[in-house]
């Protein structure tokens, strides 16, 4: 459907495969950052989100990362050259694209994983990945598997990603630097009217960014209110009339999905696009939960609050 | 269709039904519009939204369920008399199967996706040319029995076209074909209702024409042709109109299964053995049975859909059973 691969369909795939990580374990339990250290006996463990243990070695060196956000914090922790194996997804940082593709991420094909000879796999936790899972621990290759929905779970996973490669101090700073930034946003937009937004990630069938996802806690720190935030997943399908009887005042989507929606009849029925309220978002920027997460905050404050943020 | 006292009553019912599916259909939806509004809004005046939901949204969504069901249902009805066979039905006779495959093909080689209805109506128009030569290579005329057998092959392999191009489409690709093959009248456009709408009702009032003639087949095959009716020609020419049909409502919702198989079972014991009486009454219910199946499909998951393929399979098992113990 789009001609440019989007970094929804990351998303839109993990939904369509019942994936919904969100669904696995109540909410409560989600934000708790669960791969914490334990110490004890002098073995250094992390315990992944599919309560597994990985026991921390020497660093890693050649790792397979199937999930976009992870592949671009490998380069970001300068780990980059030590990856080989990322998903069909992975175009960020533009240096990926020089690592191999081993597909979509969700259900991996197991023997093309380990022909990459990986000596670390790092997974998206979504059901769909936990027999993959299985079979890499089972070929005796260390595996993590991580959800990385939230903002919260992104600053986990930089820190274990960090602790793995034995560099805290890299991971330590760049959630630092994120933090900071996505603090900026906020306190410039508090005082703001913050309008409603619909967040359309995809059109048939229709998906909306649910309370699931870290895009609906940039929206809030952007200054705005997501009409589907309601919702833990992370995104889900949504009939347009249930939208128009949520009634946003503007809508969020890639520049793709915002044409779609201009020339379908039954958007009219939406009052913020009848009013032009259509704001295009720069999908490749606010995609994934990474180390842009400050970057898109910015800019997508700057489309719900023009001025507010310099 | 000679109507009588006794199946005044069925005729009656059925516009009814088609009446009253119809009206909760424009009347039900996430946003409450009381009775009067939605008719305001229908005539064009009052809200905006209120307008836009109820011409935009709701009515072609009913009208095109309506004339998906409608056609299916017909189809079925057709070709059950043509095939004397209860089983018969478009889905089972490598239509569906073909118009998946042309869907899939459209949808994965990238096309706009306003492509993908004809590439499901030509899917389903080389399966059927194919199953009338692999019956008649086989048996040397088209024999039901064999046109069925050659159908449900074309459907297998259909099928293993569809695996294969789906395990090889990239992932996007992969999501729009399933959610397209699981049936849908969620996108329906007024655009969609017309073509839909000129097409069934060619097709649809050829097979009311020559509904005589599947009168005839249905005794078999030697009684028709001791009665002078050139029974190859006959039965291919429904078998044709049948799938072209059901093809045409493929291009526009995806695959709605089971409509085809349960409709005309379910009026077939109330209209008589005329098939111009049965395959206009399978009409009217499928439009009812559909209409509802769509509103079920959009307010019991809300605020997601369910998709109506599965709707009507889960409520279709039921009514089949239910005829089922009548046939005892």
């Amino acid at each position: 459907m789009h001609h440019r691969r989007s970094p929804f369909l990351f998303v839109a795939l993990a939904a369509l495969l019942g994936a919904s990580a969100a669904c696995d374990r109540p909410s409560a339990e989600r934000a708790s950052p669960r791969a914490q250290a334990s110490s004890a006996l002098g073995v250094s463990t992390i315990q992944d989100d599919f309560g597994d243990t990985l026991v921390l070695g020497p660093s890693p060196r050649r790792i397979v990362s199937l999930n976009p956000a992870t592949t671009e914090l490998f380069f970001v922790l300068g780990a980059g050259d030590r990856l080989v194996g990322r998903t069909h997804y992975d175009l960020y940082p533009s240096a990926a694209l020089a690592v191999p593709d081993l597909g979509n991420g969700m259900q991996p094909n197991v023997e093309a994983v380990l022909g990459a000879r990986p000596d670390l796999v790092v997974l998206y936790a979504s059901n769909g990945n936990r027999d993959a899972a299985k079979r890499f621990r089972a070929a005796g290759v260390p595996t993590l598997t991580l959800r990385v929905d939230r903002i919260a779970e992104f600053r986990r996973t930089v820190l274990v990603l960090g602790r793995v490669l034995g560099d805290t101090t890299a991971a330590h700073a760049v959630v630092d630097s994120v933090d900071r930034t996505l603090a900026r946003v906020r306190s410039a937009t508090q005082g703001a009217v913050r309008p409603a937004a619909f967040w359309k990630a995809w059109d048939s069938p229709v998906i909306a960014i649910g309370g699931g996802s870290f895009l609906t806690e940039l929206v809030e720190i952007a200054g705005g209110r997501n009409i589907y935030g309601d919702d833990p997943r992370p995104s889900l399908d949504v009939t347009i009339e249930d939208v128009v009887r949520r009634d946003p005042d503007v809508v969020l989507a890639g520049p793709e999905s915002a044409r779609r929606m201009r020339a379908a009849p039954a958007w009219r029925a939406l009052r913020a696009v009848r009013d032009g309220r259509v704001l295009i978002v720069d999908t490749m920027l606010v995609g994934r939960p990474g180390v842009r997460l400050g970057e898109a905050a910015v800019s997508l404050a700057r489309l719900l609050h023009p001025g507010a943020v310099p | 269709m000679t109507v009588t006292r006794s199946n005044v009553a069925l005729w009656v019912g059925l516009v009814a039904a088609v009446g009253v599916a119809a009206l909760l259909g424009l009347g039900i939806g996430p946003v409450r519009l009381t009775p009067a509004e939605v008719w305001t809004a229908l005539a064009g005046r009052g809200d905006v939204t209120a307008v836009a939901i109820m011409r935009d949204i709701r009515a072609p969504r009913v009208v095109l369920a309506a004339l998906v069901g409608a056609a299916l249902a017909m189809s079925g009805a057709a070709l059950q008399g043509t095939m004397r066979n209860p089983l018969a039905e478009p889905y089972l006779l490598g239509v569906s199967g073909g118009a998946a495959v042309g869907a899939v093909i459209a949808v994965a080689s990238r096309a706009p996706f306003g492509l993908v209805p004809v590439g499901a109506f030509g899917g389903a128009v080389v399966a059927v040319v194919l199953v009338l030569a692999i019956a008649r290579a086989g048996a040397g005329r088209p024999d039901p029995r064999v046109l069925l057998m050659a159908g449900v092959v074309v459907g297998a392999f259909a099928n293993a076209v569809i695996m294969v191009a789906l395990a090889s489409a990239p992932p996007d690709a992969v999501r729009n074909a399933l959610w397209w093959m699981m049936g849908s009248v969620a996108g329906a456009t007024w655009v969609q209702v017309g073509w839909l709408a000129a097409y069934a009702i060619a097709s649809a009032s050829a097979l009311l024409l020559w509904a005589p003639e599947i009168d005839v087949l249905a005794l078999g095959d030697d009684a028709a042709a001791g009665l002078g009716v050139d029974v190859d020609r006959a039965g291919r020419r429904a078998y044709i109109l049948a799938s072209l049909l059901a093809a045409a409502t493929v291009a526009a919702a995806g695959l709605v299964g089971f409509v085809g198989l349960v409709v005309p079972h379910l009026v077939r014991s109330r209209a008589g053995r005329r098939h111009r009486a049965v395959i206009a009454a399978a009409g009217l219910a499928g439009a009812a049975l559909l209409i509802a199946a769509d509103l079920v499909a959009r307010t019991l998951r809300a605020p997601s859909e369910l998709p109506l393929g599965a709707v009507t399979a889960l409520a279709g098992v039921p009514f089949f059973l239910v005829q089922l113990r009548r046939y005892r």
